[in-house]
C-alpha cells in the first residue's frame, strides 16, 4: 500500500517537472521567429522581389550585362583560388596542432583566429600598405611592372586573409576530439605519413572539412570590405560581385542592383541547404 | 625475439617518467608491467614501441639496437587500451590495413589478404563480423579485432597497453584467461601493461612492478607476491597488515609483541616496519611475547573465509586477519571481544627516514579496509 503510495506520487512529480512553465517556450519561439522574419526573411523577399520588379525579362538582362559577368567571372576566380589554398593551408595547421606538440602552438590557434578578430577593411588597408605604390614593396613591384593592388592578385590575396580561419577552424577541435590513437595505430601497422593522413584521418573528419569549405566559399564570394579595399573598383575589371551590387546602387540602378544581389543571396541560400544537409550526415555517422 | 631495455630514461617536462630502466625479456615470455597510474609504466611500452623516444639509453630487438627504428620499421603489434580502430572502416578492413599500406614490392595480393585477415578474424573467433564497423561492437570484441589487427603485419612483440582497462569486470576476466591461451598458442614475446594485480598475477609469467619511474621488483607471480622486494610492492600486491614499531638486534618490538626479523641483526634501535598479509596471522588463545592485542569490531563471512576487521588496543590501527570459517568458528569469539594477534610470517623493512609521517597517515587511513591495497604512490 505504501509502496503504491510513493509510486504516485512520484508520478505526479515527474508530470509537473515535464512542463513547469508551459508559457516559456512558446515565448521564446514566438520571440525568435519574430526576429528571423524581421531581420532574415523579410530583407530576403526584398531582394527577390526588387529583382523580379521590372520584370524576367529585366532581370536577365541585368545579370547577363557585360560588366555583371565580368564581375561574376572575378568572383568565381577569387574563390577558386583561394578555396582550394584555404583547405591545404587549413588541414595542414588543423592536423599540425591537433596531433602534435610543438613550440608556438598556442601563438599559431590565435594568428589563425586573427581575420576573425580584425576588421576586413583593416585588412585590406594592410596589403594597400605593403604593395601599394607608397607602400613598402610598391616601388620595387612598380619597377618590374608587377600589378596587385587595384588588380586581380590584390583581390585574391584580400580574399585569401578573409577566409583562412574558415577551414582550419571547422577542423581543429573535430581532430583534437577524436585524439591521436588512430593515427598511432596506423604508424605501428606500418603506414606512412602520407598514408595515415589520406586513410585514416582525413575520412575521419570529411564531413567537418567539407562544411569548412562551403563556409570558406561563401565568405569567399560574399567579402566586401577587404576586396573593396584593394579592388579600385574598376568596372569590368576589378569590380566582384558585392562591389557590383554597390556600384549599380550608388548609380539608383536599383532593379539592377537587386539583380546582382540576388545571385549572392541565391549563393546563400545553397550554401545553406548544403550546410543541412551535410550536418544531418555528419550527425548520422557519429551516431 | 628477445627483448633489451637499456638504462633508458624519459622526461615529460619536469616529471621523470622513466628513470635509468633496465628489463630483459626472453623469447616468447608473457610480461606484465604493472604499476599505478602515473608510474611509467605505458611509457616504458611506448619506448618500446618506438612511439616514444627515449631521452637516454637504449632499446634491443634480439640485441639489435632499435632505438632508433622509427615505429613503422619497428614491427610491432600494438594494442590500445581504447582499441584505436579506425572508424569509418568495416573490420576486415581495419585488420588488412597494416598489409594494404606496405611498400608495392612486399604488400601481398589481394587473394592472400582475403585469406589472411579471413585467418586472422577466425583466430579471435569474430569471423562473422568482418563487414560490420567499429562501433556496431561491443567493447571486448573489439578489442579482440584490434588484437588481430596489430597481428596481421607479423610482429616481432606484441604489446598491450591496459589492454582490458575499458572492459567491465567479468569481460576482462573471461578476456584475460582467453589472451593468456591465445599467447600460449601463437607465442609471441608480450607485453602488457597493467595496473590490476590479480590481472597481472593471473595472466603473466613475469611481472615488472614501477613505480616512479623505476622498476621495484621483477619476478614470477609467485615470487613478486610471496616475497616483494620494497614495502612499496608489499603494498601494491595484495593486502597488507603494517605494524610499526622498534627493531634491534633481529627482532621487531610491535604494539607490545615481538617479530623475528632474521634480517636486521645488526639493526639497532632503529624504526621500521612489518608487513604481514591479512592470511598470516592467526588468533592466539592466550597473550604472549608475540602477541598483539585488539578489539574485533567485524567478522565478515564470504564463502569459505572470513575476514576479520579489527583495531589494535594500543594505538587503534586498523587490521585485517583472513581465517577460515573453520578456524573461525573454533575459536568462538565475537564482535567487541578483545583477541589475540600472532603474525606467523612477517616481512620486516627499516625505514629510510626516521620519522615517516605519510606512512602513520596511510596506517590510519587503512580503516577503510581496502586501503591497504592502495599504494602511497597513487
Amino acid at each position: 500500500m505504501s509502496a503504491i503510495a510513493i509510486a504516485s506520487s512520484t508520478n505526479t512529480h515527474t508530470a509537473k517537472r515535464h512542463k513547469p512553465f508551459p508559457w516559456v517556450p512558446v515565448t521564446l519561439c514566438t520571440v525568435a521567429l519574430l526576429y528571423l522574419a524581421l531581420f532574415l526573411f523579410i530583407p530576403l523577399a526584398t531582394v527577390f522581389f526588387e529583382a523580379f520588379k521590372k520584370g524576367v525579362g529585366f532581370y536577365f538582362n541585368a545579370i547577363t550585362e557585360a560588366d555583371t559577368l565580368s564581375a561574376i567571372r572575378l568572383t568565381l576566380i577569387a574563390a577558386a583560388i583561394s578555396v582550394p589554398l584555404n583547405l591545404i593551408f587549413g588541414i595542414a595547421a588543423a592536423w599540425a596542432i591537433a596531433k602534435f606538440d610543438f613550440h608556438g602552438k598556442s601563438l599559431l590557434i590565435t594568428l589563425i583566429d586573427l581575420p576573425f578578430s580584425v576588421s576586413p577593411v583593416i585588412s585590406g588597408l594592410i596589403y594597400v600598405l605593403v604593395f601599394g605604390l607608397q607602400g613598402w614593396l610598391g616601388p620595387w613591384l612598380d619597377a618590374n611592372n608587377i600589378k596587385i593592388i587595384f588588380a586581380v592578385p590584390g583581390i585574391v590575396l584580400a580574399t585569401i586573409f578573409v577566409t583562412f580561419p574558415f577551414v582550419a577552424r571547422e577542423l581543429i577541435p573535430l581532430m583534437q576530439a577524436q585524439g591521436r590513437d588512430e593515427e598511432e595505430a596506423a604508424a605501428v601497422l606500418g603506414a606512412s605519413g602520407w598514408q595515415t593522413l589520406w586513410y585514416v584521418t582525413l575520412p575521419n573528419v570529411k564531413w567537418g572539412l567539407l562544411y569548412g569549405v562551403i563556409l570558406c566559399n561563401a565568405r569567399a564570394m560574399g567579402e566586401f570590405g577587404a576586396v573593396s579595399v584593394v579592388s579600385g573598383h574598376v568596372r569590368g575589371l576589378t569590380n566582384t560581385l558585392p562591389l557590383h551590387v554597390e556600384i549599380l546602387y550608388n548609380e539608383y540602378a536599383f532593379a539592377a542592383a537587386f539583380a546582382t544581389a540576388s545571385l549572392l543571396a541565391g549563393l546563400a541560400v545553397v550554401t545553406l541547404v548544403v550546410k543541412v544537409i551535410i550536418e544531418h550526415r555528419f550527425l548520422k555517422e557519429t551516431k | 625475439m628477445t627483448i633489451q631495455v637499456v638504462d633508458v630514461s624519459k622526461r615529460f617536462g619536469t616529471f621523470d617518467a622513466l628513470n635509468g630502466v633496465s628489463l630483459d625479456i626472453a623469447p616468447g615470455e608473457l610480461v606484465a608491467l604493472l604499476g599505478p597510474s602515473g608510474s611509467g609504466k605505458t611509457t616504458l611500452l611506448r619506448v618500446i614501441a618506438g612511439l616514444e623516444q627515449p631521452d637516454s639509453g637504449r632499446v634491443l630487438f634480439n640485441g639489435e639496437d632499435t632505438t632508433d627504428t622509427r615505429v613503422q620499421e619497428r614491427e610491432v603489434g600494438f594494442v590500445f587500451q581504447h582499441y584505436a580502430l579506425f572508424r569509418h572502416m568495416t573490420i576486415f578492413e581495419n585488420v588488412a590495413f597494416g598489409l594494404r599500406v606496405r611498400p608495392r614490392a612486399t604488400r601481398p595480393g589481394e587473394k592472400e589478404i582475403q585469406r589472411k585477415v579471413h585467418e586472422l578474424l577466425g583466430l579471435v573467433q569474430l569471423d562473422w563480423l568482418h563487414d560490420r564497423y567499429p562501433h556496431q561492437l561491443s567493447g571486448g570484441q573489439r578489442q579482440r579485432i584490434a588484437l588481430a589487427r596489430a597481428l596481421a603485419i607479423e610482429p616481432k612483440v606484441l604489446l598491450l597497453d591496459e589492454p582490458f582497462g575499458a572492459l567491465d569486470a567479468k569481460v576482462r576476466k573471461e578476456l584475460r584467461r582467453w589472451l593468456r591461451r591465445l599467447h600460449d598458442e601463437i607465442n609471441l614475446t608480450s607485453v602488457f601493461v597493467t595496473h590490476d594485480q590479480e590481472e597481472a598475477l593471473e595472466v603473466a609469467d613475469r611481472v615488472v612492478v614501477v613505480n616512479h619511474g623505476k622498476i621495484e621488483q621483477v619476478g614470477t607471480p609467485d615470487h613478486v607476491y610471496d616475497h616483494p622486494a620494497t614495502p612499496f610492492v608489499y603494498q601494491f600486491l595484495g593486502n597488507v597488515n603494517r605494524f610499526e614499531g622498534r627493531i634491534h638486534r633481529g627482532v621487531a618490538h610491535i604494539g607490545g609483541g615481538e617479530v623475528l626479523a632474521p634480517d636486521h641483526a645488526d639493526a639497532h634501535e632503529a624504526r621500521g616496519t612489518a608487513y604481514v598479509r591479512p592470511h598470516d596471522i592467526d588468533i592466539a588463545d592466550a597473550p604472549d611475547v608475540s602477541t598483539v592485542e585488539a578489539t574485533l569490531d567485524h567478522a565478515v563471512k564470504i564463502g569459505a573465509m572470513v575476514r576479520l576487521e579489527l583495531s589494535r588496543r594500543d594505538n587503534g590501527d586498523f587490521v585485517e586477519v583472513e581465517l577460515t570459517r573453520e578456524r573461525y568458528d573454533s575459536l568462538q569469539v565475537s564482535e567487541g571481544n578483545v583477541v589475540y594477534l600472532r603474525p606467523r610470517r612477517a616481512r620486516v623493512f627499516i625505514d629510510d627516514k626516521p620519522a615517516d609521517g605519510a606512512a602513520v597517515k596511510l596506517n590510519s587511513n587503512s580503516k577503510l579496509g581496502s586501503d591497504a591495497k592502495t599504494p602511497h604512490a597513487a
